[in-house]
């Protein structure tokens, strides 16, 4: 168990461009060991209370439904991503 | 204060003298609440009926984990906890919004009068009723319509509600809430609600500036999230078939 408790998940991030219908398209498919779990998108519209953050505009398997609040950096949602993906 | 609740149990039912004379000689308690304030908390003992004069409050559930459920929007008129009166405690809170003038109705009033007057408790069945019906649609809302669909509705509801109210002016009414407020209502990422709200202003059927919302086009915006009117029961639009029940009218002469 403690060995376990070492591993960490890789996290990876892809660049993609992504139809939200709205302006914010820059995305991110994030990849945790080898497995893709959902999409980050930059939040590129003023309005936004998180102007300029990171969104999970979609989560797979343990991230599915999940209403995560908008990172302020991609090193942020990175962190956040291995603590909750731990293996 | 009397005068709005016999009032808004006048929307529902046709009271006499008699009943306007009861409802009159209660003795209520009216109170300014500031906002974002419990006007109950989960657990308590409901032991007066809350009725909202003025402002807006919600009702609301927080789960273990911190993330709030808002289930329903209270508006001037509208009683807060009248379904569970009955019963011992309460299974969620209610809110405030905004700052709110509630009047509290206490139970005991509440069960002397409907004992005494069988149209006053009609009414007041009839509110617990179109409460219900609105919770419904609200099941059918987060359940089966998309984002903007979802929110479109809202607000058509909203509309024609504080209409019944007389807090429309202009196709206009205030919105107080805030982003989060309509995404623990609506089952959404306050991402989503803004893009959903962006789209609604794109479209030219909805315009929202300090605080209040203006509905642009009000046929376009119910065509476009195919809103029904009829769960909510309202007076204008019922009234007349009502009154041609039968057995409705046969029942008594009042």
């Amino acid at each position: 168990m403690i060995g376990q408790n070492n591993i960490e998940t890789l996290v990876v991030l892809q660049p993609i461009a992504v139809d939200t219908a709205s302006p914010d398209r820059d995305g991110m498919l994030v990849m945790a060991n080898g497995l893709l779990v959902g999409v980050l998108v930059r939040l590129d519209t003023p309005e936004h209370e998180s102007f300029g953050g990171w969104f999970m505009e979609a989560g797979l398997g343990r991230l599915a439904g999940l209403r995560i609040p908008a990172f302020d950096t991609l090193e942020d949602a990175t962190r956040w991503l291995r603590r909750h993906l731990k293996p | 204060m009397q005068d709005a609740l016999t009032r808004k149990l006048e929307s529902f039912e046709e009271l006499t003298n008699e009943d306007r004379g009861a409802l009159n000689a209660l003795t209520l308690k009216v109170r300014q609440v500031r906002a974002r304030t419990d006007l109950i908390h989960e657990g308590d003992a409901p032991d007066t009926v809350h009725l909202i004069l003025d402002g807006y409050a919600c009702r609301y559930k927080v789960l273990a984990d911190g993330q709030r459920q808002i289930m329903a929007y209270l508006v001037p008129g509208d009683f807060c906890d009248l379904n569970v009166f009955i019963l011992d405690q309460m299974d969620h809170s209610i809110g405030t919004i905004t700052a709110c003038q509630a009047v509290d109705i206490p139970r005991q009033a509440i069960e002397a009068i409907t004992a005494d007057h069988p149209r006053v408790t009609r009414a007041l069945w009839w509110c617990a009723l179109v409460d219900e019906a609105v919770l419904r649609e609200w099941l059918v809302n987060l359940g089966s319509r998309p984002a903007n669909h979802r929110i479109a509705h809202l607000l058509c509801e909203l509309l024609l509600r504080l209409e019944a109210v007389g807090r429309v002016t202009s196709n206009s009414y205030d919105f107080p809430f805030t982003q989060s407020d309509i995404a623990d209502t609506m089952g959404l990422s306050n991402v989503h609600v803004n893009r959903t709200i962006r789209e609604l202003r794109e479209l030219g059927l909805v315009a929202l500036k300090h605080r209040t919302v203006t509905i642009l086009d009000v046929e376009r915006l119910k065509a476009y999230c195919g809103f029904n009117p009829n769960y909510l029961h309202l007076r204008n639009t019922r009234w007349s078939n009502r009154r041609s029940v039968p057995w409705l009218s046969s029942g008594h002469g009042g």
